[in-house]
């Protein structure tokens, strides 16, 4: 028994409530079925009321999600790690060739710009080999009879003079430099034009001019050029500087020490020249 | 028999519904979420039969409201289905309590299983969705899962002593 504003009412059965409970579900659901606006308003508000219980629920699966997630990104950034540390070893070497290609780039480019030598045209040469030793001063280049090399070419770089051919095989050849003991320059001083030869002693930073005498005009700090003489180099091409005059009045000649002029121990590239007689058929060079 | 509950009580009572309610939306995976047992239902028999002065028609319509919002399923669908299975359990209170576990397993499956055919009845003539055998799963849930939904809700019944 309860009471209700004064009546006093017997608590309703519960088949009772059920059946208007039941009645109040099946209007809810016809209202709902047909999108009435009070059905929406009873679901919004319930919503608000849901909604935290909503983000409970998902709470445990946001945070297992989270937690795979970054071990996903933990493993992501490992690999990416290793990736980019592989990458930036393989990058190291590259720079690193990049330097010495810069080099040899602007050393081509050197020889390029001095090969305008009038009467003649040049090629790039690569040097395989170099075989020094004290009576020997030699290269070898990747340029042969197939590639109309031959003996007694001359041989320039982008500063002088570098020798000539001796020896030439199908697919290389050999260069004796003007550093060579067998090695004779016809040259002509820069500044007074006075004829002489320059030899080779062989060390590779060294060479000599004898048959001078005592009253030879030449001092150190001369240059001495190719004269053209003997037809094998080039005229007017750079040979070597005067570095060392020494009088011994028991000889006849001065003992004159020199420098080439050309890098002989620098590079990688050489240039073979062509008297334009001789000038090969097919103008490729590969280098 | 007819005393109150004091506001702790009823907030327990709240709380064990609430969590029926997160654990009955909480993401699963597929394979399991055909598996999930009626966690609100089982809530709810059990509380109907503790405490059948307290609980009953009215708490299961509020309750299958909010599930209704909750699986966001045509508004008053699981109020029904929930007010009926309310019913059924006052009226097998006596009976619920006397039954030993397994039987009583058997029987709040069955109750359940009950209401969930009104749900699926409505579900076919408002939607048209053909009841299908996978609807049966979370019936065989249910039962397997009463012992323990018993158990602890009577645990916490009677840490909180209410009666």
């Amino acid at each position: 028994m309860g009471t209700f504003l004064g009546w006093s009412f017997k608590r309703p059965s519960n088949l009772a409530k059920l059946i208007v409970f039941a009645c109040a579900s099946v209007i809810l659901m016809v209202a709902d079925a047909h999108h009435n606006r009070d059905a929406r308003l009873v679901r919004g508000t319930l919503l608000r009321a849901d909604h935290p219980l909503q983000e409970l629920a998902a709470l445990p699966l946001a945070l297992v999600h989270d937690a795979s997630r970054d071990l996903r990104l933990n493993g992501r950034l490992r690999q990416e790690n290793a990736r980019l540390r592989a990458r930036e070893r393989r990058l190291e070497i590259k720079v690193s060739r990049l330097a010495t290609l810069r080099l040899e780039v602007a050393h081509l480019r050197a020889l390029l710009h001095g090969s305008a030598i009038p009467g003649y045209r040049a090629g790039l040469a690569r040097i395989l080999d170099v075989g020094s030793g004290p009576f020997k001063q030699r290269l070898t280049l990747n340029e042969g009879k197939n590639d109309h090399v031959f003996i007694g070419q001359a041989v320039i770089d982008a500063h002088g003079i570098v020798g000539q051919v001796v020896s030439v095989n199908r697919d290389t050849s050999r260069v004796m430099l003007i550093t060579d003991p067998d090695s004779g320059v016809p040259v002509i001083s820069e500044r007074n034009g006075l004829r002489a030869i320059v030899f080779g002693t062989g060390s590779p930073d060294g060479v000599k001019i004898p048959y001078l005498t005592v009253t030879a005009d030449i001092r150190p700090g001369d240059i001495f050029v190719s004269s053209g003489l003997g037809g094998i180099y080039p005229p007017g091409y750079p040979v070597a500087r005067v570095t060392k005059i020494t009088s011994n009045p028991n000889l006849a000649f001065l003992k004159i020490r020199a420098v080439p002029l050309a890098h002989l121990s620098y590079h990688t590239h050489v240039l073979l020249l062509w008297p334009r007689a001789h000038a090969r058929t097919q103008g490729t060079h590969h280098g | 028999m007819d005393n109150p509950l004091t506001p702790e009580q009823r907030l327990i009572i709240l709380a064990s519904f609430i969590s029926a309610m997160v654990l009955a939306v909480i993401p699963l995976p597929d394979s399991v979420q055909l598996l999930r047992p009626d966690w609100v239902a089982l809530v709810l028999v059990y509380w109907c039969m503790a405490i059948p002065e307290r609980i009953g028609v009215g708490t299961g319509f509020v309750a299958g409201l909010f599930l209704d919002v909750l699986y966001g399923s045509l508004l008053g669908e699981q109020a029904l289905a929930k007010a009926l299975l309310a019913f059924l359990a006052l009226h097998f209170t006596l009976r619920l309590r006397m039954f030993p576990r397994l039987q009583q397993a058997l029987a709040v499956g069955t109750l359940i299983a009950i209401s969930d055919l009104m749900v699926i009845m409505i579900k076919s003539l408002v939607h048209g969705m053909p009841p299908l055998w996978s609807d049966t799963a979370p019936m065989v849930a249910n039962i397997v899962v009463w012992p323990v939904v018993f158990t602890i809700l009577r645990e916490v019944r009677r840490r909180a002593k209410i009666s």
